[in-house]
């Protein structure tokens, strides 16, 4: 019951009873208005039933009947009455007296003439009361005309005073209820569409922003349970965050836990290398310290492709100048490759646009994994150009070595993971590339679309 | 002598490591845990920590140690290569080299810290000049004359020296010598670098002491 009282719906009621109410009590305030007004209307002028009786009343009691006090009478009423006429037609059917009189009247009053007079009248305009003289009929009659205009009904006389006062209380009447419902439905308005920008808003997390309630009526409601919703999000976005570090920790774990005895494998291989021994024992030390370098790519390159499969490699990506990066990324790797005699050819133009919305960590570990391969499967061509290369439809970075190609087995020892971590992780950058390759050498464009 | 300190708990790890660096010519104290390490960071030239640590975790020391002495290079030393390690190693300590590595490796990693520190005392051969790291005196050992840089010329090339063996592009040296963005196509870098040469160089026409990189920068190499 009490949040019924908090509704909207329990509001609106309200305002309907108001409105409703306003109308009733206009009606009874103009009714009482109406009342008093035409109590005081009675008051000045006498109802024609009331006059009409008075008429007949004092012609039945004057206490004689003689000119001067029919006179007297008339003048009495005129006194009252100052639009009325009076005239008294004797028992000879004489007209005796007259006062104001403004139609010709016989003299003579016939019995036809005096029924006319009377059938003409009946309802008529003036208003005309005939009355006997006395007791009896045989005193002759006194007749009273007033003109219509002067009983004007009371309700007339009110519309003729007050007209205006009604029409402007009723309009204001009409517009107060409308301004109040425009209020409350402007109100209402306002807070749905601050619901609607928390909902479309959004913090650090990419998620929605709780709204403050300030109601408990249905709108209140409505935003609390986005917040209860919101809040929901947030903890199911913590569990997966909590979740993802967990598998992070595990395999990173994992992987300290294999290098670390490689570590101690590759310690021992190069002590071993310093011992005496034959040129066949060296050479079998080399191709172990070889192989401990396989492995630990192969564990580095493993926890990158699972953590990528998995969608779960962070990728922080902004605008990085890829042509610095790139020229400053073979600088690096230069002393390697002037190590085993490569020839390197570098040639960076500026492209147009030279930042690209990638994350340095994966553009340097799509680098190196190519490096790498090059190092490792194409040391015989003892050559390797990183350029740029710009056409209509692309920008690009073109690594190019002079190796044997790439032969199926040369996947099968390794190349084929680390190239599957390029793939996913340039294509988890919005960008492209391809790989061609014959007995000749290996050509690899990493491309961003214009 | 450099001064090195070593905290690793793996005995069979560390013990071949210490070893390797003496015969290197490194002074190495080796801690098998973060205990009792504030007692001789303040002597040491350069830290090399391990991350996986009993107690109290290898960034958690290094952190600490950093703030403390910020003039120690630390160099992170670890079998853990998430990206996420590399990063939030590096938001404090100065290299990074994951585990299994190459002595040699280590060693040059080494040297590039203690002379971007400057921590080295000695003199270095390069070609026909002699130069003390110390106070960046150039001596033409053909002549035995002193070498007179001016200016940017001497920050040029002081900061070949702390990057030794480095190709450093022409917007690495312009930002580290002038502290402001490299525009393209400025000449500034060009001039300053053919100036340098003329005084350094036995032939400016064949530069040996400045190699040109071709496509990527410059170098000094020992």
């Amino acid at each position: 019951m009490k949040n019924f009282f908090r509704s909207l719906q329990a509001k609106y009621m309200l305002i309907i009873l108001l409105a409703i109410g306003l109308v009733q009590i206009s009606f009874v305030g103009i009714a009482a208005i109406l009342t008093g007004v035409t109590g005081n209307l009675e008051e000045e002028r006498w109802h024609p039933n009331i006059i009409e009786e008075k008429w007949h009343e004092e012609a039945n009691q004057l206490p004689s009947i003689s000119a001067e006090e029919i006179k007297e009478h008339f003048a009495k009423w005129k006194q009252a009455f100052p639009e009325a006429s009076m005239f008294w037609v004797d028992e000879n059917g004489f007209l005796v007296e007259k006062m104001d009189v403004r139609e010709t009247l016989p003299i003579q009053w016939t019995a036809a003439f005096t029924a006319k007079f009377i059938k003409d009248r009946y309802g008529g305009d003036p208003f005309t009361v005939i009355a006997f003289l006395g007791e009896e009929e045989t005193n002759g009659f006194i007749v009273l005309e007033i003109p219509r205009v002067n009983f004007q009904s009371p309700m007339q006389t009110f519309y003729d005073r007050f007209g205006d006062v009604i029409l402007f209380g009723t309009l204001f009447v009409i517009l107060l209820f409308i301004t109040i419902s425009y209020l409350f439905f402007r109100n209402i308005r306002k807070r749905l569409l601050h619901l609607e920008q928390s909902m479309t808003a959004r913090d650090k997390d990419g998620l929605p922003i709780q709204t403050a309630v300030k109601k408990k009526d249905e709108v209140g409601q409505l935003e609390k349970a986005f917040n209860d919703m919101v809040l929901e999000l947030k903890e199911s976005k913590k569990r997966e965050q909590e979740e993802e570090q967990l598998r992070r920790e595990l395999i990173a774990n994992l992987s300290h836990d294999l290098r670390t005895p490689l570590t101690k494998i590759s310690a021992q291989t190069y002590s071993l290398l310093k011992e005496n021994l034959s040129p066949e024992g060296k050479q079998a030390v080399k191709t172990l310290q070889l192989s401990i370098r396989d492995i630990d790519r192969l564990i580095e390159n493993l926890m990158s492709y699972t953590l990528l499969m998995a969608s779960k490699y962070r990728l922080e990506r902004k605008e990085v100048d890829v042509v610095r990066y790139v020229r400053e990324s073979i600088a690096s790797w230069y002393p390697v490759f002037e190590k085993e005699g490569f020839k390197v050819e570098v040639d960076l133009q500026l492209f147009e646009n030279n930042h690209w919305l990638v994350d340095p960590a994966w553009l340097g570990r799509i680098l190196d994994n190519v490096y790498q391969n090059v190092l490792r499967h194409a040391k015989s061509g003892k050559f390797i150009q990183v350029k740029t290369e710009s056409t209509d439809q692309y920008d690009a970075f073109v690594i190019m070595d002079q190796g044997p190609g790439m032969k199926r087995e040369s996947k099968e020892k390794g190349a084929g993971i680390g190239l599957s971590i390029v793939d996913m992780m340039v294509k988890g950058m919005e960008l492209d590339w391809d790989i061609t390759s014959s007995e000749h050498g290996t050509t690899i464009r990493i491309k961003k679309y214009k | 002598m450099v001064r090195i300190l070593y905290i690793e708990d793996e005995r069979e790890i560390g013990g071949w490591v210490k070893k390797e660096l003496i015969e290197r010519g490194y002074q190495v104290t080796w801690l098998q845990s973060g205990e009792g390490v504030d007692q001789y960071v303040s002597e040491v030239d350069l830290i090399l920590l391990d991350v996986m640590l009993p107690g109290l975790d290898g960034f958690s020391i290094g952190k600490r140690m950093k703030n403390k002495h910020p003039n120690v290079p630390i160099l992170m030393l670890s079998a853990r290569s998430a990206v996420e390690d590399k990063v939030e190693g590096l938001s404090f300590a100065d290299d990074y080299l994951t585990k299994p590595f190459h002595p040699d490796e280590l060693s040059a990693r080494i040297e590039v810290l203690l002379r971007r520190f400057q921590k080295h005392e000695d003199e270095l051969i390069i070609g026909h000049l002699k130069v003390s790291t110390k106070d960046m005196r150039i001596i033409n050992k053909n002549t035995g004359e002193e070498i007179q840089l001016t200016g940017k010329q001497y920050y040029l090339f002081q900061f070949f020296i702390r990057h030794l063996n480095q190709i450093l592009t022409k917007e690495q040296l312009y930002e580290g010598v002038w502290g402001q963005p490299y525009v393209e196509g400025d000449k500034t870098l060009m001039v300053h670098i053919r100036y340098l040469r003329e005084k350094i160089e036995e032939n400016p026409a064949k530069p040996t002491i400045i190699e040109t990189i071709r496509g990527i920068g410059y170098r000094v190499k020992v």
